[in-house]
Order: C-alpha cells, then structure tokens, then sequence
C-alpha cells in the first residue's frame, strides 16, 4: 500500500514542480511582458507604418542601413511577421539578405522588447529563467543579446549577399540590383 | 475527373470541413512543409487532379494555389494564407493562435488532418459545389473586407463629424487629442492581453509543465549529464549551433521555434541549477537559434514580396548563409560574454 501511495506522491510531484514554476512566471514574467506589450503596441500605433516605410525607401541602396538600421528599427516597429514586408523595397538581389538579417533581428531584440515576437518568447525566457533563478539580473543578459546581435545580424546579412551571388550563379540566373516600386 | 475532396478536422484539431476541387486556374497544392511531402498531399491530388509544388523549393502565383498544406505549430503560417484567402490544411494540431489568429476561421481553415481526414465528395452536385465553393471564398473575403472597412469608417466618423462640428476650440482639440491617445493605450492592452492569452501563456503552460517532469521524475539529471558537458563549455554550444545550422536539417528545426524553446528551457534549467555557469547564458542563446527562421524562408521572402525567381535563389542563399554564421556567431557571442555577471 506504502508503494502505491509514493507512486502517486511522485506523479502529482511531477505537476507540482511545473504548478510552481507556472505560477512564479505567472507572478514575474507575464506582468512585466504585459506592460511592456501594452507601452510598445501604444508607442507603434502613435508613430505609424508610413514613417517607417519611408525610412525603408531609403535604406535600401546601404548595406549598413539595410542590415543594420532598418531591419533593428523594423522589427521594433512592426514586430515579428510583418517587418518582413518591409523587404518590398529592396532589389530582388537584396531581398534574401534583408530576410536572413531581420528574422535574427526578431529574435536577438526580444530579450528587451518582447513585443517583437512574444511567440517565440521562451527562446530567451528558457535561458533567461535559469538566470533569474539563481538572483541574477536578466537585463545584463538581454542587453548584450541585443548588442551582440546588432553586429552579428548585419555581418549575417552581408554573408547573405555573397551566397546569393554564388547560388545565382549555380541555378545561372541573375536578379535584379534595381529597386523597383509599384506603390 | 475533377473530383472534390472534402477534409475534415483530426481529432484535436480545428476548423473545417473544407470542399476543395480544381477550379479554374486554381491546380495546385502547394506544400510549405520544411522540404518533406505529406502524405495527405499525394492523396488530394490522386482524388482532384491537382499537382503538387513544393511551396518550400518554388513560389506559386497565389491565383493558381487550390490549397496551402501546412505544418506550423502555431506562430504565424496558420494565418498567413487564411488571410490571403487561400484554403489552409494543417498537419498539425493548432487552432486558432499566432499573430494573424484572426483569419484563422473554420471556413478557410482545417488542422490535425491525416490520410484519414481526406474523402472523396460524391460527384452528385459538382458543378453546384463547384460555384458555391468559388463563391465562397470571394464573397467572404469582401465581406470581412467591408466589415473591416465599415467599422474603420464608422470610427472615423465619430472623430471625423466632432472634429467638424465644433468649431474647434483648444479645449476640444486637446479633448479629441486625449481621447485618441487613451483609446490607442487601451486598444494596445486589448491587443496585449489577447496575445498574452493566446500565445504566450499557453506555451508557458507547456513549458512549466516539461519542467515539472524533467525535474521531478529524476530525467533532469540524466539531462544534465547529456547537456552540462555539451552546454557547460563552448565546445559544445558550437557543435549545438553546428548541428541546427547544417542546411539540411535546419528548415526541419525551425516550426514555431518550439525545438529552440524547448533547449532553451533544458539549458535555463541547468543553469538555475549551477551546472552551466551563467555568463554561457549568452553564447547558449545563439547556439540555440541557428536554424532561425530557416523553415520561413519562402513564407518571408512572400511578405517581401519577392519574384519566384528570387524565392527559389533565396532558399537555398540563406539557408548556406545560416550555416556560415552559424558558429562564429556562437563564437562572438562567447567572447561578449566575459565579464557578465562575474
């Protein structure tokens, strides 16, 4: 009887750990993300879309602003599915490259702004929560994802530019280097 | 010939049952499924006729695309072809959730389908089904369309007829101009919250709950012998990020982000733990997400976009261009890491 009564001890333990580790989150991580979602979304709906397209206008012609700039500003202003659309202002020959850089951008940024793609949160929540539990401050952390990423997104964009260049001339196709805008 | 197959949801699944049949130009399942073929995606186009693109390798002009076969754990392709009209079939068991859930209806959308789930519609009324079916997209897309647009304009209006009305004083002005900010604020948290509910807690569910079985049930510490030696050092963090980033496994990887979650939970725990010293907290994130995106490549470069040629150029560019910064994006990271809370 002893033996039955700890195997179920042990199957309600299971539930238990995750019970108290949903509810330390509950407490900790989904306010802060909350306010955090509710200052972003506001801030984004005061300053528009068509500002940022403007900038996306222009960004297109520097690699710097391309991989760097826009795809950092863009995934903080239009988050995580749309800041792709912002690649219809890039020649087709950049367009891979816009795309490698700002889907990291969607990521690396999310430590601090969750907003960008609470979706796929836990990629830093896991790692983070670790951080958290042993009395550390997570925002050191966060910090230096988004500076690290900073550089690493932009020299992965570039990167993209060049195996472009190399599968163009695998499947002997050329795309355009022309920008071309139909509205 | 031009048989009519009716889906209908797996059991957990949601939406459905979908009638879909050649239509016109509309010939083609288009399958964005990583690379692999589902199998249910042979036995529509045996029943309708249709043929099958690999939606992953090629883009289809979204007018010939008949239905969208999909399997996205819930972020965002769900939504993305119920939105822009096309008929959705997803393997997996999601329901409405992501980003754009709100296109996610049942008459555009069906999940957790199999073999099973697929059945020949009698050819009885094929030529009615075959209006009804083509009318039923349209007429429900410009009907959303207007609803959308009504309740835009009807907004408006309010604003728009008080702004004229009066002749506007400071005090009106600043009025109009707190209310606009108020209702933005709280629209905002509307929209928060909704995501909070529909997205973020729900796979916090999941991951609290994967936590309480790895540490309760003593697999954590057969995990931590597999992860410390492989996480705890940066070695292993780069033969991680290696692995995720190989070009043929990495669009395999990437659904939802859920395999990048889930390691990153696996490695927080250990470091929660002591078994990985924190400052690996760092490169860990890198390592993890390798494979970033590398199963949305053709869904993004759509959203740019993008001509068929460049989608076809793309996949594979970024996919090797992933794989060449895989490691020395781990490795920087590492090198940033000194100092963080030492």
């Amino acid at each position: 009887m002893d033996f039955i009564v700890k195997i179920a001890e042990g199957f309600i333990n299971l539930f238990q750990t995750g019970a108290d580790t949903f509810i330390d989150w509950m407490g900790s991580i989904v306010p802060l993300v909350l306010m955090l979602l509710i200052a972003m979304n506001t801030l984004i709906q005061l300053i528009g879309e068509k500002r940022i397209n403007k900038i996306a206008q222009k960004s297109a012609g520097n690699p710097l602003l391309r991989y760097m700039v826009l795809p950092f500003l863009g995934s903080f202003m239009l988050a995580n599915p749309m800041v792709h659309s912002l690649g219809r202002f890039m020649p087709e020959k950049y367009k891979p490259s816009y795309f490698a850089s700002a889907a990291q951008f969607a990521h690396t940024s999310n430590g601090i702004f969750p907003h960008i793609n609470p979706a796929e949160l836990f990629i830093f929540l896991g790692v983070a929560s670790g951080i958290q539990q042993l009395g550390l401050p997570m925002t050191d952390l966060a910090i230096r994802y988004l500076l690290v990423g900073l550089v690493m997104n932009f020299i992965g964009g570039w990167v993209t530019d060049f195996t472009t260049s190399i599968v163009e001339k695998q499947q002997k196709v050329k795309l355009s280097k022309k920008v071309h805008i139909d509205g | 010939m031009s048989k009519k197959v009716e889906i209908v949801k797996g059991s957990g699944g949601f939406g459905g049952p979908l009638v879909i049949g050649v239509n016109g130009k509309k010939d083609k399942v288009m399958y964005v499924t990583g690379g692999h073929k589902p199998d249910i995606v042979d036995k529509i186009c045996e029943i309708t006729g249709a043929s099958a693109v690999n939606g992953f390798e090629t883009s289809v002009p979204e007018d010939e695309i008949m239905a969208a076969v999909i399997d996205c754990g819930g972020t965002l392709r769900c939504g993305i072809y119920p939105q822009k009209g096309i008929p959705t079939i997803n393997i997996m068991a999601t329901g409405k959730s992501g980003p754009l859930r709100q296109y996610i209806t049942e008459d555009i959308y069906v999940s957790n389908v199999d073999v099973d789930q697929v059945s020949v519609v009698e050819e009885e009324a094929d030529a009615e089904d075959a209006t009804f079916a083509a009318q039923e997209v349209s007429p429900d897309e410009s009907e959303k369309e207007s609803e959308q647009q009504a309740t835009y304009s009807k907004d408006k209006k309010i604003m728009e007829t008080r702004a004229a009305q009066e002749n506007k004083s400071l005090l009106t002005k600043i009025g109009l101009g707190a209310g606009k900010v108020i209702n933005t604020f709280y629209q905002a948290a509307r929209d928060a919250v909704e995501t909070m509910l529909h997205t973020v807690i729900p796979f916090m569910g999941f991951v609290a709950l994967l936590i309480g079985i790895i540490q309760g049930s003593g697999i954590g510490d057969l995990f931590a012998n597999i992860m410390s030696p492989l996480a705890g050092n940066i070695w292993g963090l780069m033969l991680i990020g290696l692995i995720c980033s190989l070009p043929f496994l990495s669009p395999l990887l990437g659904p939802g982000g859920v395999i990048g979650q889930v390691l990153g939970t696996l490695i927080g725990v250990e470091i929660g733990k002591g078994n990985i010293p924190p400052n690996l907290a760092l490169p860990a994130l890198f390592a993890i997400n390798t494979q970033n995106a590398a199963d949305f490549i053709p869904v993004g470069l759509g959203l740019a976009e993008a001509e068929t040629k460049t989608i076809e150029v793309g996949v594979p560019s970024v996919l090797y261009s992933r794989f060449l910064n895989g490691v020395p994006r781990v490795f920087v990271a590492w090198l940033a890491s000194f100092g963080l809370y030492k």
